[in-house]
């Protein structure tokens, strides 16, 4: 889907002057060759990666709306550790995965993504309420939303996403869409 | 006209840069604009505008690794924002040097059009209380030039560049040639309405702004959006930059070249006929030299490079500036303080069923309310600030996890407003720009040195606002209501002015008062190296007068045969 549509833009109301700025808005914004969609490098095992990703649908599940897997969050927090973070905080994040790892062994003597979602959802309350591995619940949490709500899902599915408002209303009856506008 | 490529070059191409190269053009000049920085063309190269936070690399914020190596400066304008980075310079490869390990932060733009891409945009008047402050408490040197003289030249660039805002018969802060201003939101009016009813004299308004609310389809500009990306380049050019207003206008007239990739190195000089003979440019790629030959030459580059350049136009045989008779040149750095700021949140439950819908580019001001009528007796310090801000409400937070989080997250939290205050700066003439003897940047000039920094007055004004905005805050019936002052450092309000400053008395100042070198009647500097004060207000609108007034001035003097 591109971001501008001619049709949306008219159905918007939007000033245009002159037909040559439809083109430079609807520019084509797939396959970007610049850094930071993807991990530039592996971070995670394969079953570290299955773990995130269980851990971040369970943060942000799938509801009337797409979760965090669906979202692409577990590759957006690989990236953000292989490109974003010092090797301190990276090193921190594996730790505290670990330490929620050994906690579903001890419980359940089963991997994290292997339990129920009411079994994962105990682990995380313990997780969040004993601090786990250092702050890693907060960590994956601020991590997860993140991600989450600057996805593509996030923005247009979960939130109201106007690409172009065309004016301003600071008066705005939140009850006409009971939704966050993203921005 | 044999001995010259043109009739006129502007080196630089920001917001003074565009004004001069409109203005001679459609004198009928031929120009030549020189820029440092890359070719970026209206619309073609505004490679991030219209993306959403998922297309941008990062999802928006670039490592904080890549930050601190290539944008220690620049990050403090916004450079560590990927949907932007490639609006600025790289710090690493472009560096500069204080002295005695006091900071300053400059912020530098990397393409043509300069900051005028990224500019904040706020478009304010200075008043007749600016103008006479340095005569009137005597730190600096006085202004040869009063707002009366200026005032025509603000209506007439505000009626091209395009400004929204309200009307409100300030003697502080006159009104100008504007648009409708952008609306406020629920909450704004209700802090404005109590507000100024719980201590007279005081105003919020809706921020002027240089973002149009009504079309200019002679420009073939657009209305703003309120899509809130400004930064990126902005395709309805409906904020004013130089690739949305003044470039275009220059083009229309055939009588412009633009050359991008050129670092002007200095200007050369002779002192027998007192004019400069031509500007010398390193082309940044292929590092070749060049000299450029002209009648009359704008010095446009910004306050502190244009400050830099004229450092290094040496006299023939000296290592002495041409432009430095007055020995002023390189004194008197100046930029606003502006990191005080003061919040609460609107405890009104009236207000709780209305969110915002669109992304305004402004937002709210409170203009200078501190010794205007001279000094107030409570005030111990001279001259004032201003405040601008915002009111909105975020995505409520949410505990726990889940789809009850996920859930609760569907909701705002409360309405808050926050405001920061810009302050005056004092002309010091020991806040000094000067070059470092021996090292030089990669096109050998020699490196800018920064010796800035914040004074008692200063000091004491911020500590005065953050007082009186929690005061304000809490007349208003403000909830929640608090206030920081944290290190204000020189550079970081992205205001900074002077090095070259405007005066009558050749001996105590570089420019006169039609912005014109003491020391070279063929030279004009109109950007903010000129400023003798900062004012408290946001300077861009007066650098656009000045350079269209000094502008007219020059062709007139051309055509008189004066210069």
């Amino acid at each position: 889907m591109t971001v501008f549509d001619r049709r949306d833009l008219l159905a918007a109301g939007i000033a245009l002057l002159g037909a040559e700025l439809v083109t430079p808005l609807a520019r084509a914004l797939a396959a970007e060759a610049v850094p930071g969609f993807s991990a530039s490098q592996a971070q995670f095992t394969p079953e570290q990666r299955a773990q995130v990703a269980a851990i971040s649908e369970r943060i942000i599940p799938t509801t009337d709306t797409p979760g965090a897997i669906s979202a692409g969050v577990p590759a957006f927090i690989e990236m953000m550790l292989a490109d974003w973070y010092s090797p301190q905080e990276r090193d921190d994040f594996l730790n505290g995965l670990g330490v929620v790892e050994g906690r579903a062994w001890i419980q359940y003597e089963k991997t994290f993504p292997a339990l129920t979602p009411q079994e994962q959802d105990e682990i995380l309350t313990i997780a969040m309420q004993e601090h786990l591995g250092g702050d890693f619940f907060n960590h994956c949490k601020q991590m997860t939303i993140l991600g989450y709500y600057t996805s593509e899902i996030g923005c247009k599915q979960e939130r109201v996403y106007v690409p172009v408002p065309g004016h301003y209303d600071g008066r705005y009856p939140y009850a006409q869409v009971r939704r966050v506008f993203s921005s | 006209m044999a001995n010259y490529d043109f009739d006129a070059i502007v080196i630089g191409s920001g917001i003074s840069g565009g004004w001069a190269a409109k203005e001679l053009c459609e004198k009928g000049m031929k120009v030549l604009m020189l820029d440092r920085g890359r070719m970026v063309e209206h619309r073609k190269d505004y490679i991030t505008e219209g993306k959403g936070p998922w297309q941008l690399a990062y999802r928006g914020n670039l490592p904080p690794a890549e930050t601190d190596r290539d944008f220690i400066m620049a990050k403090w304008g916004g450079a560590n924002l990927t949907a932007q980075t490639h609006f600025y310079n790289n710090d690493r490869l472009n560096p500069i040097d204080y002295e005695n390990s006091k900071p300053f932060r400059w912020v530098r733009p990397n393409q043509v059009g300069g900051k005028s891409l990224i500019w904040g945009r706020v478009a304010l008047r200075w008043s007749h209380i600016d103008f006479e402050a340095n005569k009137r408490d005597g730190h600096g040197s006085p202004w040869p030039i009063d707002y009366d003289e200026i005032a025509p030249w603000y209506s007439y660039v505000e009626t091209f560049a395009g400004i929204a805002g309200s009307r409100e018969g300030l003697p502080q802060l006159p009104d100008g040639e504007y648009q409708p201003p952008h609306p406020m939101n629920v909450a704004e009016l209700w802090v404005k309405d109590r507000l100024e009813k719980a201590v007279p004299g005081r105003k919020v308004i809706s921020t002027r702004t240089a973002n149009m609310t009504e079309d200019k389809p002679e420009q073939g500009r657009s209305r703003c959006q309120d899509r809130n990306m400004c930064a990126r380049g902005c395709s309805f050019g409906a904020y004013f930059s130089t690739q949305s207003a003044t470039l275009p206008a220059a083009r229309k007239t055939n009588n412009l070249t633009l050359m991008s990739d050129q670092v002007v190195t200095n200007l050369e000089y002779d002192p027998k006929t007192r004019r400069v003979t031509g500007v010398r440019v390193v082309d940044a790629n292929t590092n070749q030299a060049h000299v450029y030959r002209s009648r009359i030459v704008f010095l446009c580059a910004s306050a502190m490079s244009s400050t830099q350049i004229l450092l290094n136009s040496r006299l023939p045989g000296s290592d002495r500036s041409f432009a430095d008779s007055s020995g002023m040149l390189g004194h008197y750095i100046m930029d606003h303080a502006f990191r005080a700021s003061f919040w609460g949140t609107v405890p009104d439950p009236a207000l709780e069923p209305f969110i915002a819908y669109g992304r305004r580019p402004n937002g709210v001001y409170i203009p200078r309310f501190r010794n205007l009528n001279g000094q107030d007796a409570d005030a111990d310090f001279v001259r004032g600030y201003g405040m601008q801000g915002a009111a909105g409400r975020g995505p409520a937070g949410a505990g726990g996890f889940g789809a009850a989080m996920k859930e609760a997250m569907r909701a705002y939290g409360p309405w808050t407003i926050r405001f920061t205050a810009f302050g005056e700066c004092l002309p010091y003439k020991d806040n000094t720009l000067s070059l470092n003897p021996s090292k030089t940047d990669r096109f050998g000039v020699p490196l800018a040195v920064f010796n800035v920094t914040f004074r008692d007055n200063e000091q004491k004004m911020m500590r005065d606002a953050c007082l009186q905005g929690e005061a304000m805050m809490k007349a208003a019936g403000l909830t929640g209501v608090g206030s920081i002052n944290e290190e204000h450092v020189p550079g970081d309000a992205i205001h900074e002015m002077g090095g070259a400053c405007m005066g009558e008395d050749p001996r105590s100042s570089v420019v006169n008062r039609w912005s014109q070198a003491h020391d070279a009647a063929n030279l004009f500097v109109t950007d903010g190296s000129q400023m003798a004060s900062t004012s408290c207000v946001n300077p861009s609108m007066t650098f656009m007068a000045l350079t269209a007034r000094a502008a007219d001035y020059a062709v007139k003097q051309v055509k008189a045969g004066a210069i």
